[in-house]
């Protein structure tokens, strides 16, 4: 904080700020009088694309003060992706389009339809805190998606919610016990995160706090890690074997395989499917919370937008594309980033970041400090996520959907399209706009 | 010029051969995973039908899209030619895809280079589509025994200014190899259309190969009937491409060996352009072919002894590169340095069949080998009778499946091998390979010797026979089935462990015919008393013993017939405490609680809806006790009970399958027999003992629970283990015990391990280990728990350790851990006072154990102390 107010604590000051905001609306954030942010959003997620958000989370519907809602700054990715809204004439108003997609297109096992092409990610409780995590799961339920637990065990609360909660096996197998598997209609292997792809996991030490250690079973205040990869799979037949146990013991469950985004990633795809998946989630590198060296968000592997059309053209080749839900995350950040994504050959795609900056997040990348977040976001600290208050926040996400919902009805309804189904893999529609902005851009460095 | 000219100037020859591939520009390698392999090697020649349950029983680890098998030492007869034409000649079998290119083929790659003595085309079955899920039509198979023509080497010579006289029989090889090769580039390679390619062309070596299961090569080319020294089958795992084509399946060759792979490696495109240099062209993108042509190269080509060969695959790292000795470290530094852009990166274990030309006398071979951190299954066997037979393969049950088949039709085999372990990768102890040799003597006797990477000897060490004499032999089978047995004195009073000690006594040095009365007269009891019957049996089958007269593997497989005779039994007579799980219709209603259910697994699938493991599952709403027998490779067999299954008690007999016991929350499992891989992952509470080794990733991410291992772990055990998981390990494990390891404080509920560091020899006595742990990371990374070594020489040193230290063994701790080897010496006989003893000697528990635990322990301030007491009440 730079202007320390009178005899108030630092804690104090947070506090007070914080219980204006919730308030007022983060978006008079900047305006209230304890100080400036520590940061305000970067190139990728720039200051307007947080204010808008915020707006959203707010109001239920975009801004409409001139704000920046739909791209970044970054010289690159969605960015520089454009929509051909050409022939507007073909918009159909007749009734909104459908923006519902299915999570399992397979012949057999159970229909799983989700109300908005996209659900939560997978954030850990460690990672983020108990009360984030119930924001995010009674949002969930209320649209009838899912959220995701994360790797970091499956907190008792969240059992209420367990229809909407995607439960993560990663290669920690930290909190796994065959009931957090049994109470999950979709089970998630994360195999790699896109942010650190060949890093495993790791939470610092700070944030393993006797809370977060006592579910993980773990040692407090000790670094854990998750290794990569998984002891048990270092195979594709392993990794059906994989599958095989988590079918034993839940034969309902539908199996989602997270990856990141390697050369190869469409024969990853394709192998995991022939393993049994239902979906294939791919992971790109701009995602990821602070946490994640920035070292390796920047430079391993490939770009969500490369990696998406790669593997939607292979799973076409291939002759199964109809039969596998292909979702990508990581820098989904806006309703037009999800579009592209879809345009690209997605399905549909996973929410993380957004949510956390509809819930105050500045991208202040503090977030690997036990009491590092400002707003009580990225901790499990007793005192500073109680800056979350659950049902408070989850309207905001609600808000955040309804818009987002609400954008990309009228998206499709510019492209004269009437369901979300329709854009997928439609490249034609379309723009890549380096050519026109090249002065605009040019000396921009992410 | 020196050979090492020779070789660079072979090399050199090559560049002329084209490389306009046009795949290879557009295309990477294909991705594999991991695959089923069995390989096994025997101083009999054994009929390929022996293949078939094993490769049956493997199904899961491939998926139909790549099968093949190789044969090493044939059989003359079976191919209508001489046995010298067999031994001298070159095997070349070609894959027609096309048969009208045949003759083509002939006139532009056979004719002109080979004379040939014979042609055999190869028999198959008529229509593919009669041999169920085979989907494309596999290739119709020539084999040719040719020699290269002489003035063709002669010329070869001269172009490529090779010295007079040179080695004529490298020369010879080098034409063959140069052939094919252009042969397949030509008509299989760079064409749209695959028209044909070569599958082998050593010296009585022989490959075949097609999309489908390894099992359908044997059935389609008619197999069943075809004897051989060496086997290797393979499952393959492929996943790209719509359209699988033959060329793709494993086994691949250089010239002499036939390779199959289970794993992948990261740096495929390294080895290529590795290989490049020596202008050597990959045809066929997968990571399994240039694994072939690397060992070619190392071994055809630079003429490597075996060792240098497995050293330039998997290097020998770290720890155990410091123990080598100094003359070792020198030449594997020079193999490491020259040759380490070439050693596959990642997870592999390859087995291959080679029909070694080298020296003056023929050899076969079967040949294993592990990358270096262990990161795919793999067991090794070996059984020695009137014949001796080695085997190899990605699981235990596919070894004793081979081993089965082969005891229903030759009485030289039984279903057990005497000995069972895995190789320990880039070790200075085995080096993480093992070899199989068949060698003929003067007089035509062939026989097999097993050696590890340093050509040290693998032996029974003074067993017994496994043999009944002849006239016993006969009666064997007879009376047992008979009910009447011969006059025998055996008290039965008492428990289940005096029968047993009593039983133990007498066996000890009895002749085979009193152990004969004694198997009788416990098969009788059987029908009188199952309860106390069966666990007596379950005593002998479990426990370590001295048998003076017949080879245990041999005991136990007799023992079996018994156990499987008394299920019989109950299926017809169900009891009190006894009642089998029909095949079809209702559940038998529990008479009461204590009644177990027993379940013949071979009824059930290994995984799936219709697996064993959901079956019981199913049962448990009825059940609580459970007896499973008849099983090969069943996977998750204890899985999905869910939280608290306290109560279920589950004993397993015969091969369990990979993740037994994962997850279990209060169940016990008693394995009688070896574990396979991830046992025990994410294990909540509950009990667990087996009775013999465990398979890689061993409680991986478990919780709690106590566990007892009779003898040996593999790679990576209790690795991410947190909570207060308690597991006595009495043998060693390959590498990487408890890995971040998060067990909180033993003291305070945490968890531990107890590392005993003994081993049984053939007599059944124990005996302490060189060291209890030779591996070079021990509790690395460790922040809770830890370890208690029984390591009374002080052999473990600091530099193992990578995050832990050293500690003395309290009082405290021997009180925790007292108990564990108590309830150790009920289960398997090993007694404390043994453990205690060192050198003859009693000594004090601090003197024998020693604790290991993490470096670094934060206190709790005094706030956070005060939440997590808090927390706790």
């Amino acid at each position: 904080m730079s202007n320390q107010l009178k005899d108030k604590t630092t804690e104090e000051l947070i506090v007070e700020k914080h219980l204006a905001a919730l308030t007022k609306g983060f978006q008079s954030w900047p305006t209230l009088e304890h100080g400036k942010m520590p940061a305000l959003g970067d190139a990728r997620w720039t200051a307007d694309l947080i204010y808008s958000t915020w707006v959203q989370a707010q109001t239920g519907s975009v801004p409409k003060n001139g704000l920046e809602y739909k791209v970044g700054n970054s010289g690159g990715g969605f960015d520089l992706l454009d929509f051909k809204f050409a022939d507007k004439a073909k918009a159909s108003t007749a009734k909104p389009a459908d923006t519902s997609i299915s999570l399992n297109k397979r012949s057999f096992g159970k229909r799983c339809d989700i109300p908005l092409p996209f659900y939560g990610a997978g954030m850990s409780y460690g990672s983020i805190s108990q009360q984030v995590m119930l924001s995010r799961a009674k949002v969930a339920k209320k649209w009838g998606t899912f959220t995701c637990s994360g790797e970091g065990g499956y907190p008792d609360e969240l059992i209420p919610y367990k229809d909407h909660v995607i439960t993560q096996v990663a290669t920690g197998l930290f909190g796994i016990r065959e009931e957090v598997i049994r109470y999950a209609p979709i089970v998630e292997f994360k195999y790699a995160q896109g942010a650190k792809p060949g890093l495993g996991g790791h939470l610092l030490g700070d944030k393993s706090s006797i809370a977060v250690s006592k579910i993980r079973e773990s040692v407090p205040w000790t670094s854990l890690f998750s290794p990569f990869p998984f002891h048990s799979v270092y195979s594709i037949e392993d990794h059906k074997k994989h599958i095989d146990w988590v079918k034993t013991i839940n034969p309902e469950a539908l199996i989602s395989v997270k990856v990141s985004t390697p050369n190869d990633v469409d024969m990853v795809a394709v192998g995991s499917y022939y393993a049994g998946a239902n979906i294939i989630h791919l992971d790109g590198s701009y995602g990821g919370t602070g946490a994640a060296p920035q070292i390796a968000k920047k430079n391993i592997a490939m770009p969500i937008e490369l990696a998406i059309p790669k593997v939607h053209k292979h799973l076409v080749k291939e002759g199964i594309r109809e039969e596998v839900v292909l979702i990508a995350s990581g820098g989904i950040r806006t309703a037009h980033d999800i579009a592209k994504a879809i345009a690209l050959g997605a399905d549909g795609c996973v929410l993380g970041t957004s949510e956390l900056v509809a819930l105050g997040c500045t991208r202040c990348s503090n977030c690997e400090r036990g009491r590092g977040c400002p707003f009580g976001l990225t901790t499990t600290d007793a005192q500073l996520s109680q800056l979350i208050q659950p049902d408070r926040a989850a309207e905001k996400l609600d808000n955040l959907y309804r818009s987002i919902q609400e954008q990309l009805q009228e998206i499709l309804r510019d492209l004269g399209l009437s369901s979300i189904k329709e854009l997928r893999g439609r490249v034609d529609l379309l723009l890549y706009k380096r050519e026109n902005q090249k002065e605009k851009t040019e000396g921009e460095k992410n | 010029m020196t050979p090492a000219d020779i070789a660079l100037q072979l090399l050199a020859s090559r560049r002329s051969l084209s490389c306009e591939n046009a795949e290879t520009k557009e295309q990477t390698n294909e991705v594999e995973g991991g695959c089923g392999v069995i390989g096994m090697a025997s101083s009999v020649q054994i009929a390929g039908r022996h293949m078939l349950q094993s490769l049956e029983q493997m199904r899961n680890r491939g998926n139909g899209k790549g099968g093949g098998i190789a044969a090493v030492g044939l059989v003359p007869e079976e191919f209508g030619v001489s046995a010298e034409v067999l031994e001298n000649n070159y095997l070349l079998t070609v894959a027609y895809l096309q048969n009208q290119s045949r003759s083509q083929i002939e006139a532009s790659h056979i004719h002109p280079t080979f004379e040939i003595d014979h042609i055999k085309e190869l028999d198959s079955v008529k229509d593919f589509r009669e041999i169920p899920g085979i989907e494309v039509a596999p290739p119709q198979v020539v084999c040719y025994f040719v020699r290269v023509k002489s003035e063709l080497v002669e010329k070869f010579r001269q172009e490529h200014k090779l010295p007079s006289p040179s080695p004529y029989n490298s020369l010879e090889d080098e034409i063959v190899y140069q052939n094919s090769y252009q042969l397949n580039q030509t008509y299989y390679a760079t064409t749209g259309e695959k028209h044909a390619f070569v599958l082998s062309h050593g010296k009585n070596i022989l490959v075949l190969k097609m999309v489908g299961y390894g099992e359908d090569v044997v059935r389609y080319y008619k197999l069943e009937n075809i004897h051989a020294h060496v086997w290797i089958g393979h499952h393959r795992y492929p996943t790209k491409g719509k359209m699988w084509h033959p060329g793709g399946a494993h086994p691949f060759v250089g010239l002499n060996e036939a390779l199959v792979h289970n794993g992948d490696f990261a740096n495929y495109s390294s080895i290529c352009t590795y290989l490049e240099q020596q202008n050597i062209k990959p045809l066929f993108h997968t990571d399994t072919e240039v694994a072939a042509l690397l060992f070619d190269l190392h071994h055809r080509m630079y003429g490597y002894p075996l060792e240098y060969v497995i050293e330039s695959f998997a290097p020998t790292t770290e720890l155990d590169f410091s123990l080598l000795p100094p003359e070792k470290q020198k030449i594997y530094r020079l193999l490491q340095t020259s040759h380490i852009h070439g050693s596959p990166d990642g997870p592999w274990f390859f087995l291959i069949a080679q029909s070694d030309t080298h020296g003056t006398t023929k050899k076969y071979r079967l040949l294993g080998i592990t990358d270096t951190s262990m990161l795919r299954p793999q067991v090794f066997a070996l059984q020695k009778g009137k014949a001796t037979i080695g085997l190899a393969a990605s699981e235990k049950q596919a070894i004793d499946a081979a081993l089965t088949s082969l005891s229903e039709v030759d009485d030289r085999f039984w279903p057990r091998a005497d000995a069972y372990w895995n190789a320990r990768g880039g070790s200075y102890t085995d080096g993480g390979a093992f070899q199989f040799t068949i060698e003929k003597d003067e007089k035509g006797e062939s026989s097999l010797v097993c050696t590890n990477k340093f050509s040290e000897p693998i032996d029974i060490v003074k067993a017994a026979s496994p043999y009944f004499k002849e006239d016993l032999q006969e009666n064997l089978q007879e009376d047992l089935k008979k009910d009447t047995s011969k006059e025998f004195i055996f008290s039965w009073e008492g428990e289940a462990e005096e029968i047993f000690q009593r039983a133990v006594k007498i066996l000890k040095d009895s002749d085979q015919e009193t152990i004969q009365s004694f198997l009788h007269a416990l098969k009788n009891k059987s029908l009188e008393n199952r309860v106390q019957t069966l666990k007596v049996l379950t005593l002998l089958l479990d426990r370590y013993y001295s048998l003076a007269n017949l080879r245990r593997s041999r005991f136990l497989c007799l023992l079996d017939e018994i156990l499987v005779s008394i299920i019989q039994n109950i299926r017809e007579n169900p009891c009190q405490q006894y009642v089998c799980l029909p095949d079809s219709g209702e559940y038998p209603q529990p008479q009461n609680e204590q009644q177990t259910l027993v379940v013949d697994g071979e009824r059930y699938d290994i995984e799936g809806d219709k697996s064993l493991a959901r079956k019981i599952i199913e049962a448990t709403q009825k059940f609580r006790r459970f007896l499973i027998l008849n099983i090969h490779g069943h996977r998750f067999i204890g899985n999905g009970f869910g939280p608290d299954s306290k109560g279920i008690q589950i004993d397993v007999y015969g091969s369990a399958g990979d993740y037994l016991a994962s997850g279990i929350d209060g169940a016990e499992i008693n394995l009688h027999g070896d574990g396979q891989d991830q046992l025990g992952q994410i294990m909540k509470s509950g009990k667990l003992v087996v009775y013999g080794d465990v398979g890689q990733a061993f409680m991986y991410g478990a919780k709690g629970g106590n566990v007892f291992i009779r003898d040996n772990a593999a790679g990576r055990p209790l690795i991410n283990a947190v909570g207060k998981p308690r597991v006595v390990i009495n043998g060693t494990c390959l590498d990487y015990l408890a890995e971040s390891f998060m067990a909180g404080d033993p003291l305070q509920e945490g968890g531990f391990v107890i590392l005993n560091g003994i081993g049984h020899n053939s007599q059944g006595k124990i005996y302490e280990l060189e060291t209890c742990y030779a591996g070079g990371n021990l509790f690395s990374l460790a922040s809770g728990g830890a370890i208690y070594a029984r390591d009374p020489h002080k052999k473990l040193i600091p530099v193992q350790l990578n995050g832990g230290v050293f500690t003395e063994l309290t009082d405290p701790d021997w009180d925790l851990i007292r108990p564990y080897l108590e309830e150790n010496e009920r289960l398997f006989g090993i007694s404390l006072d043994y453990l205690l003893t060192v050198d003859g000697e009693k000594r004090s528990p601090q003197e024998v154990y020693r604790k290991i635990q993490p470096s670094k322990t934060k206190a709790l301030q005094a706030e956070e102390a005060w939440v997590a007491t808090g927390n706790k009440h």
